[in-house]
């Protein structure tokens, strides 16, 4: 039957079964290429990516550097900052907008169009405006996900029932505390939603943006291992970049189950 | 004996545009009341209950809430605390624990934002005393077991318990319910009909002592049958009345076409379903025949009755 819920048991064992199979499938994948060509490094064997990783985590004897350590901390800077920004950015322009219709009429048009505009095209108009350092990053990623969160949040600010907010009223709300004690905390379940789903997005205007113009982070060292054909660096990049996402994504899910226990208990 | 007002409705019309909607509206109430509003769908009632509450403020005419002890009325222009309201859905905050939700409009009413953000010591002590309060009254209202439930966790009953509950602490002039019990079932919806009598039994025994009523409510429902129990007087409102006598060229919007007081009934109380047929009759030829306009003075005689000591309860 459609949405029959299954138990915990059977979750946890599909889930096993489904990262099992996807390693099992590589492991398949790279005994086959290395049947036809022992030399490959397209689809390394778990060897080959053991000594990938060891390349990565140690210091390389020319220059000391630790690539692994040297990236992150470019790429999670970059990403931290740029994500902050545009969060911060779009919960106070996303309740302006969903609370005051003159905000509203002034702000949902230039939103709606600047969405559209994929951060990466417009790369080169933030090259200009602030350079090439972390800035630049910083202000594609606020500006690529500022928009779309701030529609989230004004969407999500207009689903507070009217009526809530006029009992609130009759109970001696003033407009701050209604938005405050409020509006804020009925929508903050849905915008940690709406920031998981920018998660991704964020990263992708990150690495793209490292690939063309960066000389450290994820990117770049992606993008120069993958000319190199060195695929056992750059599997394991990609690698970090899922573990990080998905960490990132579960420490949100579990500020909802804390912060917000009414809103997970709530038909999920 | 004197009967103090708590809301005072003058010449009140209402429209939108080319759609009007009420016309003409006159209404007092009484400290300690129970008011039942009925009348055919469509027929304004949620809008009478906006301009009450102050969220759509007449278009023409004005109400005014009497506050204890006052001889001059506040005219409502927008929503204040000295209206409680609750409503059929949305009654109570979902992020909120019962006892939360309850002690939410103390929280509102006797601390600002600053205060809860500067000086939290002070605050954390205040919102123990606010949440014991609101546990206090919950367990008068019979809800002990549900303070730190959730309101997707109770049921449509108790959460509207603990919506009134949250009115109620407020001490509010006039408590307005709008269809509360419309989506409940047929026991629970007696329940808390019950409840609302406990309440107004409150009221008498208040008034016997010469003290003020302490609620004084509001309920607009759909159910004739549980307007004619839970209230002490019955207000119809209809677009059902001889406005072409009255020279208008089209219905100018509902008016108040009943206004009389009914048998008021003790929480324990058997309902005495001849007296209910009665009224019934009554408040269907007055508001919900659509094909005998009736005059709207026929019915509208509460102020009468009241004069000639045929009101019952805090009436009386």
């Amino acid at each position: 039957m459609i949405r029959q819920p299954i138990s915990t048991r059977l979750t946890v064992l599909l889930g096993i079964i489904s990262v099992v199979a996807l390693l099992a499938g590589y492991t398949l994948l790279s005994s086959m290429q290395h049947l036809d060509n022992p030399d490959d490094t397209t689809i390394p064997t778990w060897s080959q990516l053991g000594e990938g990783l060891q390349r990565l985590i140690e210091a390389n004897p020319r220059t000391g550097e630790r690539w692994l350590l040297l990236d992150a901390e470019a790429t999670a800077t970059r990403l931290f900052l740029g994500l902050f920004c545009g969060i911060l950015g779009a919960i106070i322009l996303g309740l302006l907008m969903g609370c005051y219709a003159p905000i509203e009429a002034l702000l949902v048009p230039p939103m709606s169009l600047l969405a559209k505009i994929p951060p990466t095209a417009a790369l080169a108009v933030f090259f200009v405006l602030v350079g090439t350092d972390t800035e630049m990053y910083v202000a594609m990623i606020a500006f690529g996900v500022l928009p779309t969160l701030a529609q989230s949040v004004y969407l999500a600010v207009h689903d507070v029932p009217r009526e809530m907010l006029y009992k609130a009223y009759t109970l001696g709300a003033s407009q701050m505390e209604l938005i405050w004690n409020i509006i804020v905390r009925a929508v903050f379940p849905r915008l940690i939603d709406a920031v998981r789903l920018q998660i991704g997005p964020a990263m992708v205007y990150l690495i793209a943006a490292e690939m063309i113009l960066g000389d450290v982070g994820f990117g770049y060292r992606i993008r120069l291992q993958m000319r190199l054909l060195n695929m056992n660096v750059v599997y394991p990049y990609l690698t970090f970049l899922a573990v990080f996402g998905f960490t990132m994504d579960y420490c949100l899910r579990l500020l909802q189950r804390v912060t917000c226990p009414w809103f997970v208990r709530h038909g999920r | 004996m004197e009967h103090p007002l708590v809301l005072e409705i003058q010449k009140l019309s209402h429209w939108f545009g080319d759609n009007l909607v009420l016309h003409n509206l006159d209404l007092n109430i009484i400290r300690g009341e129970i008011v039942s509003l009925v009348g055919p769908s469509g027929c304004g009632k949620s809008t009478l209950l906006r301009a009450i509450v102050g969220t759509h403020p007449p278009c023409r005419g004005q109400v005014a809430v009497y506050a204890l002890g006052a001889t001059t009325p506040t005219v409502v222009v927008n929503p204040s605390r000295d209206r409680g309201i609750v409503y059929q859905q949305y009654s109570l905050f979902p992020f909120l624990t019962a006892a939360q939700n309850v002690a939410m409009g103390l929280m509102l009413d006797q601390t600002s934002l600053p205060f809860r953000f500067f000086r939290h010591m002070s605050w954390r002590n205040l919102r123990r005393r606010h949440l014991e309060e609101a546990e206090a009254l919950l367990e008068k209202l019979k809800l002990a077991n549900a303070i730190r439930l959730y309101p997707h966790e109770m049921s449509g009953g108790m959460c509207q318990r603990v919506a009134i509950a949250q009115a109620l602490i407020m001490k509010p002039e006039i408590l307005l319910l709008d269809e509360p019990f419309g989506a409940l079932d047929e026991a629970t919806r007696e329940e808390l009909q019950r409840m609302l009598l406990t309440l107004y039994q409150e009221n008498i025994d208040a008034r016997a002592k010469g003290e003020d009523s302490p609620y004084t409510i509001m309920i607009v429902t759909h159910e004739l049958n549980e307007a004619i129990y839970v209230g002490d007087r019955v207000v119809a409102l209809s677009q059902f009345w001889n406005w072409q006598e009255q020279g208008h060229l089209r219905c100018p919007g509902a008016t108040i076409v009943l206004d009389q007081p009914v048998p008021v009934y003790h929480p324990d109380e058997e309902r005495n379903f001849e007296t209910f047929i009665q009224v019934r009759r009554r408040i269907r030829q007055a508001a919900f025949e659509s094909s005998v306009l009736q005059d709207p003075r026929e019915y509208k005689t509460f102020a009468a009755d009241l004069a000639s000591g045929r009101g019952e309860g805090v009436l009386r």
